[in-house]
């Protein structure tokens, strides 16, 4: 519970200086995760869906949602290459599931992916496939943003600006 | 909870039974069945609680009771968190409420949970009633404020220490003074401390009152003297404990 309010209170926070007076100003707000992230992370660790939603009643809507989904294997494998270490929540350890931080991580990570999936159906986010290479992804996500903004794209226009 | 307790159900708090979550609770913490009580003393500054709850500790220790004290902000997780936030000035109404909160749930976890299974009483010195009277004025939405207080205990007592506004001030003058936050400062009611802690204090009364029969409030008369106040807490709390403990004596002769 009190990861959960901590999370929403440091949302709060960003919500009100941050993400609030660009949107006034006309601007376009990128959020690297945004309630969804809490919806899931939460619910993984056992709080009640219901109450992890209206609890964020106070966020804006965002205009568009995209979920870069990976398998859980892809993920895992991932952030081992990246650090050799994972972080003690980042791994669910605080739920003592397992001693072992990498099995923790599996089943945590498990748990919140089913979650994502859920949420996928329930908030209407787009899916990025995010297995492929960085050029791969960006040029999917390119077109999802262009198409929700209107902004005409052309394949040939991609191919230059991604090379 | 079984049919022998169902006697002690009271009605009328907040629509939870006394002992159970408001809304959905945490569902990894069930907490039906535990043996131990919740007793808040609620209401605005300067009207005493502590006093109080120093009394009846010693009481209820006397009689045998095991009892721990839980109150506002003395989490160990948020206090120095909240302090830092409040000294800063970048508080909004929102990170307020939501750090309260916290606060709130981590001493309901760590704290107040664990001390029911124990069977002990726990002394609440202010309770979620005080987070929503501050929100309240505040103007944060009400239902989302019991939403969000959903996780929360109804206590099987809450005391609503009643003041007026006139004694108020006088008490808190002659004490330690009006700060920046029982004045309300943040809300910019004007720069006159006196005349902000007045309409501030005011408006709180206001939010307690109105929150008295929802949450089925005891209400006492502040203005009184200390040992009156001690006397009636006792008497309504000793009736309690003696009923609650004769039907759980009753249930272990059925077992």
């Amino acid at each position: 519970m009190t990861f959960s309010l901590l999370h929403a209170t440091d949302f709060a926070d960003r919500l009100l200086y941050n993400i609030i007076p660009p949107l006034k100003a006309g601007m376009i707000v990128l959020a690297d995760r945004y309630a969804y992230t809490a919806f899931a992370r939460d619910a993984a660790r056992g709080v009640d869906r219901r109450w992890v939603r209206e609890l964020y009643s106070f966020a804006v809507q965002p205009d568009m949602a995209v979920y870069f989904r990976v398998p859980i294997e892809v993920s895992t494998d991932r952030l081992l290459a990246r650090r050799v270490k994972l972080k003690f929540y980042e791994a669910g350890l605080d739920m003592g599931w397992s001693g072992n931080a990498i099995e923790s991580f599996r089943i945590f990570q498990g748990k919140v992916l089913d979650e994502y999936d859920r949420l996928v159906d329930e908030f209407g986010l787009s899916v990025v496939n995010a297995t492929g290479s960085i050029t791969e992804q960006q040029r999917t996500f390119r077109k999802v943003v262009s198409q929700h903004l209107a902004i005409e794209v052309l394949d040939e226009q991609l191919d230059e600006q991604l090379g | 909870m079984n049919s022998s307790t169902s006697s002690l159900v009271e009605p009328g708090e907040g629509g939870a039974r006394a002992g159970s979550y408001y809304g959905n609770g945490i569902p990894y913490l069930p907490i039906e069945g535990y043996p131990g009580k919740i007793i808040a003393i609620e209401g605005t500054d300067g009207v005493g609680r502590s006093t109080q709850i120093r009394l009846l500790r010693e009481w209820l220790e006397v009689q045998g009771y095991g009892v721990i004290e839980t109150g506002w902000t003395r989490s160990e997780l948020m206090q120095p968190t909240i302090e830092l936030a409040k000294a800063s000035n970048t508080l909004n109404k929102l990170t307020f409420v939501l750090l309260y909160a916290t606060d709130f749930a981590d001493r309901l976890e760590k704290e107040i949970i664990p001390a029911l299974k124990a069977g002990f009483i726990v002394l609440s010195d202010r309770y979620i009633f005080t987070a929503m009277a501050r929100a309240g004025v505040r103007g944060v939405d009400r239902t989302w404020m019991r939403n969000l207080y959903g996780f929360a205990i109804a206590p099987h007592q809450v005391f609503y220490l009643k003041i007026d506004e006139k004694t108020l001030i006088r008490r808190v003058l002659q004490s330690r003074g009006m700060d920046y936050w029982e004045s309300g400062m943040d809300m910019k009611l004007g720069d006159d401390i006196y005349e902000s802690f007045r309409a501030y204090q005011r408006s709180l009364l206001k939010e307690y009152a109105s929150m008295a029969d929802e949450f089925g409030f005891r209400v006492l008369d502040a203005r009184r003297k200390v040992e009156v106040i001690q006397d009636e807490l006792r008497r309504q709390i000793g009736a309690f404990l003696a009923e609650s403990d004769a039907s759980a004596s009753a249930a272990v002769r059925v077992e």
